[in-house]
């Protein structure tokens, strides 16, 4: 602990030799005052307190479940506050929370959900059918429209059942419902109803394992443990998430133990973590694969149109290098444009780097002396990447000029197909492989420039398909054509890297797979509280 | 006098109707707040519910005339990110750049002006060059870099202060510190001169040769007056010190109206900016305002001319 260390060092001065002037008596009183003052702000001297260093501003919409946009920042906040039917949990994806189990019909228009006995909310009301078609009904957020459109019905058979009336038949019900949005995650009836919703995104209650205490807007939530929570009794009483924009600061503020995890800390500043003594790297691989699309390559005027261009900068890609430099080796290198930890997830061969082989292509498709390959546009955000990546494809005689965009810009303009020649695209939205497809390869996709009948014909075929193992083999065979064509040249799945201070014993990171944040919160534990 | 202070109301009120028009329609050139709110692949059904739901959706002018509809009953609107009142925000983080600002002006002022006098009276010595050397490093030197050595140095080698966020007196230290050396560097330098000027006047000629002594001339014959533009700068200061203070809140985590700027512009947060920079506005409007009618009710010759 740093308080005591200064202590210990400035004690020879303090208590020395009969030679020590007034003058080191003065100043180390001082000193001894100082750091006195300012360990009372340290997360160490919080009993069973873990403090978290957040590099976002949290903002009250999280609290609310109703309004879940398409991110996963929400979520940040709703393993704490909420609890969901289904939800993604260490080792199985949905897991049974507030439901202890659910069940479809044969024909795949019904799903019904077994509610578990004795939840409660923080206000001691009991988790009942009505809160869980209250908190379907009342949902806004992503996909809310969807959702809706193609759920006719919810039904109360029994204050311990909850059933689900489809339209058509969805297979993807339960990953929109569990994880996709935020329409599973359940809410109190009553309180609702009496507080409105602006008064439960200032007091909100919830059925997670930590109770909301206070909220200042910018600066920290302050959350405490909600017991009996269900799951089981949490080891870490209060939660304190304290809003550091800076990551210098918060790597400071992790240094000096005021908080016991730093969250995203990247390039040098996670290697001094790798090299502060009590402190760990955390890194988390999430479920948002980098990639670099060819816009043009339905376009036959294009040098993007023939495959072998495609390929050859795929190939150019020096993965290990980029990862080792950008990411301390952390990011998973991929050779698919989608997530690894998503359903029906198809392995590629793993990726290779041979910039040979990319020449040879290039000679081939008749340009050995490379050619110019117009604009490279990224998210100003990872122009690092963007850059070395256009290394590795000048390297090869793919030339381009790098043009970084601030982020909102850049999203606007590649889901408005304004981008040409190459764009560094990437997506972290929730879902499964047949959401991603939807989004980014078959045609009316917001991020498909063109599209193959082929995988659209596929994509219809999954669509209406309920047996799993033949819905699966579709999706797979789909991801191999995206992968044999070339579509995108997939970089890596990018891991956010996190710091943990001494204190902490379990941190949560990565325990939910293709999840970046500390959860689920029960699992967290202090080594010394 | 009544006739020039309405007319200086006008001035005001015609600055804070152009400021309003400006920060509306520049703010909206920075793009579509929508697609930050919305994770990348996020529909476009997602985008104009987001659009609808904030009232994007209008035509701007629309949009404009419900701003200063809403602005004339007192109402800065609602936060997109924060989804709170702008006025309950604004006022929440109040204190803590009030608390900051005086500060950080108390100790720009402390050094500011000591070392300005120090190097007017001791012009050309060693006092004078260590007096400018502060001053030239004081400006030239950016806050965020002064902040984040300062928070290698005191938090991260000796441990002595944190690194971050309020709630202390030593929390203040190192934003204040950050925060009020510029200004301090400004004092010093408009101090130094202030002075030089007025030593070199008759009247203080005049009264060395009656004999005072030097510590009467300095203090109380040439300070009085060498002080009077250091302090109206100082009162201005104090109001940008309030709501100006962007990249010490943010490198230092300070829960301030500056740190909610950025996180308004971070976000593409409209209200946020429009509201931080209108009461910002207000303030700097209303101190000009206060000093105009001050020196015309000292001087008459101002409200004569005018």
């Amino acid at each position: 602990m740093r308080s005591s260390d200064a202590g210990s060092e400035l004690s020879p001065i303090a208590s020395g030799p009969a030679t020590a002037t007034r003058r080191d008596f003065l100043a180390a009183a001082a000193a001894g005052t100082l750091s006195g003052l300012a360990g009372s702000a340290r997360a160490a001297d919080a009993d069973g307190q873990m403090t978290i260093g957040v590099h976002i501003s949290l903002a009250p919409a999280w609290f609310d479940p109703a309004e879940t946009a398409g991110i996963i920042t929400p979520f940040l906040v709703m393993y704490a506050l909420h609890d969901a039917l289904l939800k993604p949990m260490p080792g199985q994806n949905p897991a049974p929370c507030l439901a202890e189990s659910w069940s479809a019909t044969e024909d795949g228009m019904s799903y019904e959900f077994v509610l578990r006995k004795g939840t409660t909310f923080h206000n001691g009301d009991p988790v009942t059918a009505e809160d869980v078609k209250f908190s379907f009904e009342r949902y806004r957020g992503a996909e809310h429209t969807t959702m809706k459109e193609r759920v006719v019905s919810v039904e109360i058979p029994d204050p311990q059942r909850v059933r689900f009336n489809l339209m058509t038949r969805w297979p993807d019900f339960i990953t929109f419902y569990s994880s996709a949005t935020g329409a599973g995650w359940i809410v109190p009836k009553q309180y609702l109803e009496k507080v409105g919703d602006d008064g439960f995104k200032r007091a909100p209650v919830g059925a997670g394992p930590y109770k909301f205490v206070s909220f200042n807007p910018g600066v920290e939530l302050i959350l405490e443990a909600h017991r009996p929570y269900w799951r089981k009794a949490q080891a870490v009483k209060r939660l304190v998430l304290r809003v550091i924009p800076d990551e210098s600061t918060r790597l400071a503020a992790l240094k000096r133990n005021e908080i016991d995890i730093a969250m995203s800390i990247r390039g040098e500043l996670a290697e001094e973590i790798q090299h502060s003594p009590g402190l760990t790297l955390k890194p988390a691989v999430g479920s948002a694969p980098y990639w670099l699309y060819f816009p043009e390559q339905w376009d036959p005027a294009s040098p993007w149109h023939d495959d072998r261009v495609r390929r050859a900068a795929a190939l150019a890609i020096d993965g290990p290098t980029i990862n080792q430099a950008l990411t301390l080796g952390f990011s998973r290198l991929t050779n698919s444009a989608f997530p690894e930890n998503f359903e029906f997830y198809w392995q590629p061969p793993p990726p290779v780097f041979d910039p040979e082989e990319a020449r040879r292509l290039l000679a081939a498709a008749g340009f050995p002396n490379g050619f110019d390959a117009g604009y490279y546009t990224c998210d100003a955000a990872y122009a690092n990447l963007g850059e070395a990546v256009l290394n590795n494809l000048t390297a090869v005689g793919i030339h381009a000029r790098l043009r970084p965009l601030e982020r909102a810009a850049f999203f606007k303009g590649y889901a408005d197909k304004k981008f040409k020649n190459i764009v560094q695209g990437a997506s972290g939205a929730f879902g499964n492989l047949a959401t991603r497809m939807e989004t980014f390869v078959v045609k009316g996709g917001v991020y498909a420039y063109g599209n193959y009948p082929e995988l659209d014909e596929l994509f219809a075929q999954q669509a209406s398909e309920l047996d799993r193992g033949k819905r699966e083999a579709i999706l797979h065979k789909m991801q191999q054509i995206v992968h044999e064509k070339t579509i995108y040249a997939p970089i890596w799945q990018l891991a956010f890297i996190s710091g943990v201070g001494p204190r902490v014993g379990q941190s949560g990171f990565g325990l939910i797979k293709g999840f970046v944040y500390p959860a689920p919160y029960e699992e967290l534990t202090l080594t010394r509280a | 006098m009544k006739q020039y202070i309405v007319k200086r109301c006008g001035y005001s009120l015609l600055s804070l109707f152009l400021l309003s028009l400006t920060i509306f329609f520049f703010v909206r050139v920075t793009g579509d707040p929508a697609t930050l709110l919305a994770e990348p692949g996020a529909s476009e059904a997602d985008i104009a519910k987001i659009h609808h739901q904030f009232g994007l959706d209008r035509p701007l002018v629309v949009q404009y005339a419900l701003f200063m509809f809403k602005l004339a009953q007192g109402d800065l609107g609602q936060s997109f990110y924060y989804q709170t009142p702008v006025f309950e925000l604004y006022f929440s983080r109040l204190p803590n750049s009030l608390l900051l600002a005086v500060v950080a002006m108390t100790f720009s002022l402390l050094v500011g002006i000591p070392s300005g006098i120090l190097a007017a009276v001791r012009v050309g010595t060693f006092w004078d060059s260590a007096g400018k050397l502060f001053a030239l490093l004081g400006l030239s030197l950016p806050s965020f870099f002064v902040g984040l050595l300062m928070i290698l140095f005191f938090t991260v080698y000796l441990g002595w202060l944190p690194s971050s966020g309020s709630g202390t007196p030593l929390h203040l230290v190192m934003p204040a510190f950050a925060l009020g050396w510029y200004f301090a560097a400004a004092h010093m330098r408009l101090t130094r001169s202030s002075m030089l000027e007025v030593l070199g006047s008759e009247y203080i000629k005049l009264a060395r040769l009656k004999g005072l002594p030097q510590a009467l001339v300095i203090g109380k014959h040439a300070l009085k007056n060498a002080l009077i533009p250091v302090l109206t700068l100082a009162g201005i200061n104090l109001v940008l010190m309030i709501n100006v203070a962007v990249v010490v809140e943010t490198v230092f985590a300070w829960p301030g109206v500056g740190r909610l700027l950025y996180e308004g512009v971070s976000f593409r947060d409209f209200p946020v900016v429009q509201g931080v920079v209108i009461l910002g506005g207000c303030m700097i409007v209303g101190v000009n305002l206060l000093v105009d009618i001050v020196y015309a009710l000292i001087d008459p010759r101002i409200r004569l001319e005018a």
